[in-house]
């Protein structure tokens, strides 16, 4: 076999809902957030060990935990900023989580996803995380600054807003940095459920693009956020995958882009991937090399895709405007991991094919994926 | 939603197609795909056979199909050969080391900390606000689509209303919505301009390149060894990526990073920064990086192959012989330096003067020859020593050797007058190719001796020693270049 191969290297069941799994960066250990039966929130640290894995830390708090991230952390304090079930961001030292370093009442919903930036970029703005939520807003905090976001992107209040909420208001589900090359330049993108795709400027402070998609967006990913923006894929319910070419902007069109309907599609009979289209939860770029990346999906599968280039990224239209060019998308691999949806995804941002998968079935798995370094 | 339709009454192929003959034939990869999932649903009945053969057809037709996307039950690690978990347990251990310095870093020094930006000024991007001033600047497929329905309803003529309809111009009107559009099309490219009107000034920033630059490096010196190996690291894995991606300038700024963090450890980024500079054809620098990747790692034959492509196309090509010489002499077998070897070494012929000939010794031990010598070539042998018949200027062709080492050329000229030998002299000459032999030379002292001997032989024997010259009496031919071969 000479292309890639997925492998599960180690499992642990665990005894809580698993909602979020990250790598602490430069360690062997993981982070795996959850929510307790009683609806508490877990958070659990666990280190590689050869062939097994051991349990280094295990905190409980209130409220049910359900997206973390290291993005605005420094590599010398590595605090985990963490969004719950109950709208509080919270910035947690994993050596002592009890008192948390930063701690806000940001959103009055669950936050939905979280992304933060700044943090080992030298040279790339400050640190900052962004945080979505049920709520439909998105917002900006830098743990530096007192009890309010730095940028506040929230919808305008609306009718039925209050004690008898209505479902008017957009639910944001997915959040990503990108295009933070230098000091100034940021972009926030967001993904609603109702489709709609925006992309903040948050130099300009505007919407720099949106459009909207066929189905509500659950996962997005600048391939790189720390460079001049170059792609972002995007997954949605119903299976879909997009990779935008975020290189060039027409002034009509917006971004070009490449669809997948069947990223999510479920296996059929004999291994053949004809099955009905599930929800492609998440989308996660390997960090050693930017063009392949990987998406979990409803039914508990885990795929793994290469973006191939087009030979000519840019055209010009006849109305001598600029219009980018999407490549292809391959499928290089497919696995069923679990019976449940595999919704979050982490590889190691210092080892080539380590990555850790959390799903629904209650369990966390250590994956190995050889031969990447083909691609 | 054609729930009553059959597949094969939904792709429109007659149930006729469904035949080995016609499969065999078909040369249409959609209409193939839908053939193989006809088979595949089982709709029509369950042909095995049929199903295989036309699924073997649709590979050669479209083999990347998605018909083929296949999913297999993940396998656990023990399908994994220990050697090759090893790498893992032996990364763990290593970034455990690091965690762990980390982690007393972080004990030293929580107080001191990288400057950081400031804190953005607190703003509010208002969605909904937004949208509609993004409607008036620039036409967003959504809003624009909506007003023009709009002004064209208002000013809608009724089928009835004849009079108006007299007064209607058709060409007026296209020529409106034309100017309409294209005014719209006007603002967006103006709003888009400033968009990158904006980054081009960041980029003239850049003139303050050099204070930034030590502003980092200020940042660098704060920072520990295992952060910098990270960041370094992190670069020289972005830098690959646009290299991969064809962004040669980009790839060179990071390697640029790169070296700048973790200069002691570089090697990898000098080399591939060197492979970009190939790329952009800047040779000189390329250069430069290759010897600065071969100072940290001597015997890196990636770098000495680089080296020599990069020597080779800045036109040294002498240089650039030599280097291949030493990329064999690592690895023995590798190809690349082989074929272009070959390739210089008839150039290298080419280059020297016109009027030159270039004279092959070619040591043979004096039972058995070589087996890399071909049969067919002419060379003056040791075990017999130059006989006064000398093949003519056949001897002389560079590209019938097969030099090992780096090959001298000794200019014989001074001592070869035309048609005539200085006798004194040739003693003297044979002495220095000794002398030199002894300084360059890997090979056993025999050789050596032996070619000394020979070369005595000439001396003494000058009566019967004629060079090549002087056998192709019409040439005139006045220089002689012994080719060095070890």
């Amino acid at each position: 076999m000479d292309k890639p191969q997925m492998i599960e290297h180690l499992h642990e069941s665990v005894a809580y809902t698993v909602y979020d799994t990250k790598w602490i960066p430069l360690s062997a250990k993981f982070v795996v957030l959850g929510s307790k039966p009683n609806s508490h929130g877990i958070l659990d640290i666990y280190e590689l060990n050869e062939d097994k894995l051991k349990k280094v830390k295990s905190v409980e708090k209130k409220a049910a935990f359900k997206c973390g991230t290291f993005g605005a952390s420094s590599l010398r304090n590595r605090h985990m900023a963490i969004g719950d079930f109950e709208g509080r961001l919270q910035v947690l030292d994993l050596e002592r989580p009890e008192m948390a370093v930063y701690n806000v009442k940001g959103h009055t919903g669950i936050i939905n996803c979280i992304d933060a930036i700044g943090g080992t970029q030298l040279e790339c703005g400050a640190p900052e995380i962004v945080t979505g939520g049920r709520d439909g807003a998105v917002k900006v905090w830098d743990i530096r600054q007192g009890q309010e976001p730095v940028v506040d992107i929230s919808p305008p209040a609306q009718m039925g807003d209050g004690v008898n909420r209505s479902n008017l208001r957009r639910d944001c589900w997915a959040l990503a940095f990108g295009n933070t090359f230098n000091a100034e330049e940021r972009l926030i993108a967001a993904g609603y459920d109702n489709g709609d795709l925006k992309l903040f400027d948050l130099r300009a402070m505007g919407v720099r693009w949106e459009a909207t998609i066929r189905n509500g967006i659950c996962g997005l990913e600048f391939d790189r956020r720390d460079i001049p923006m170059n792609k972002l894929a995007v997954t949605t319910l119903e299976g879909g995958l997009l990779v935008y070419d975020m290189r060039t902007q027409h002034p009509t069109k917006g971004f070009s882009y490449v669809e997948e309907r069947n990223a999510g599609r479920s296996v059929g009979s004999n291994g053949v991937i004809t099955g009905p289209k599930a929800t492609v939860w998440t989308v996660r770029h390997v960090p050693q090399n930017r063009d392949v990346f990987l998406t979990g999906s409803g039914t508990g599968s885990i795929r793994l895709w290469k973006y191939e280039y087009p030979d000519r990224r840019v055209f010009q239209d006849a109305d001598g405007n600029k219009e980018g060019v999407a490549g292809k998308l391959h499928m290089i691999s497919a696995v069923t991991l679990s019976s449940q949806p595999v919704h979050s995804f982490d590889w190691h941002p210092d080892k080539l094919g380590l990555a850790v998968a959390g799903a629904f079935d209650q369990s966390v798995r250590v994956l190995i994926t050889t031969k990447l370094n083909t691609l | 939603m054609d729930k009553g339709k059959s597949l094969l009454q939904k792709y429109h192929i007659p149930i006729s197609n469904l035949d080995f003959g016609y499969v065999e034939k078909c040369e249409n990869a959609r209409e193939m795909e839908k053939i193989v999932m006809i088979l595949r649903s089982g709709e029509e009945g369950y042909f095995p056979d049929l199903t295989r053969c036309a699924e073997e057809k649709l590979k050669k037709l479209k083999p990347d199909s998605k018909l083929f996307r296949t999913e297999e039950k993940i396998q656990q690690s023990n399908v994994l050969a220990k050697h090759e978990l090893k790498p893992i347990y032996d990364w763990t251990n290593e970034i455990k080391n690091k965690d762990n310095v980390l982690s007393e870093l972080k004990e030293e020094d929580t107080v001191q900390s990288l400057d950081l930006p400031p804190v953005r000024k607190t703003t509010k991007i208002d969605i909904d606000k937004d949208e509609t001033e993004t409607s008036k600047n620039k036409p967003a497929p959504k809003p624009s689509a909506k007003p023009q329905p709009k002004s064209t309803n208002e000013q809608r003529i009724k089928s009835t209303d004849y009079s108006k309809w007299d007064k209607y111009d058709p060409d007026e009107e296209i020529l409106r919505m034309d100017l309409e559009q294209e005014r719209e099309k006007e603002q967006a490219q103006i709003k888009l301009k400033n968009i990158i009107n904006t980054k081009k000034e960041d980029q003239l920033e850049i003139s303050e390149e050099i204070t930034e630059q030590q502003r980092l490096n200020a940042q660098i010196a704060k920072l520990s060894q295992v952060e910098r190996e990270q960041y370094a690291e992190k670069f020289r894995l972005r830098g690959n990526e646009y290299f991969k991606a064809k962004e040669y300038e980009n790839a060179v700024r990071e390697y640029t990073r790169a070296i700048n963090f973790d200069p002691a450890q570089a090697a990898r980024s000098y080399n591939n920064r060197a492979i970009s500079y190939l790329k952009l054809n800047n040779y000189l620098l390329a250069i430069k990086d290759c010897e600065a990747c071969l100072r940290l790692e001597p015997d890196n034959v990636k770098a000495l192959l680089r080296l020599a492509d990069a020597n080779y196309n800045q036109g040294y090509r002498r240089e650039s012989y030599g280097i291949y010489q030493r990329v064999l002499e690592l690895e023995p077998n590798n190809t690349s330096a082989k074929k272009s070897l070959e390739q210089l070494r008839q150039q290298v012929g080419e280059l020297a003067p016109a009027h030159a000939t270039r004279m092959v010794i070619q040591e043979l031990p004096s039972d058995t020859a070589p087996t890399t010598k071909k049969p067919e070539k002419p060379a003056i042998s040791k075990s017999a020593t130059p006989k006064p018949s000398i093949p003519k200027p056949a001897t002389v062709e560079p590209a019938t050797v097969e030099p090992v080492k780096l090959p001298k050329d000794y200019d014989l000229a001074e001592l070869v007058k035309p048609n005539r030998v200085i006798k004194s002299k040739i003693a003297t000459a044979a002495e220095a190719l000794g002398g030199t032999l002894k300084n360059t030379n890997s090979i056993a002292n025999a050789q050596k001796q032996q070619m000394q001997h020979m070369m005595q032989k000439v001396a003494s024997a000058q009566g019967q020693l004629r060079l090549p010259q002087s056998t192709c009496s019409g040439s005139t031919n006045n220089k002689l270049l012994i080719q060095e071969l070890q």
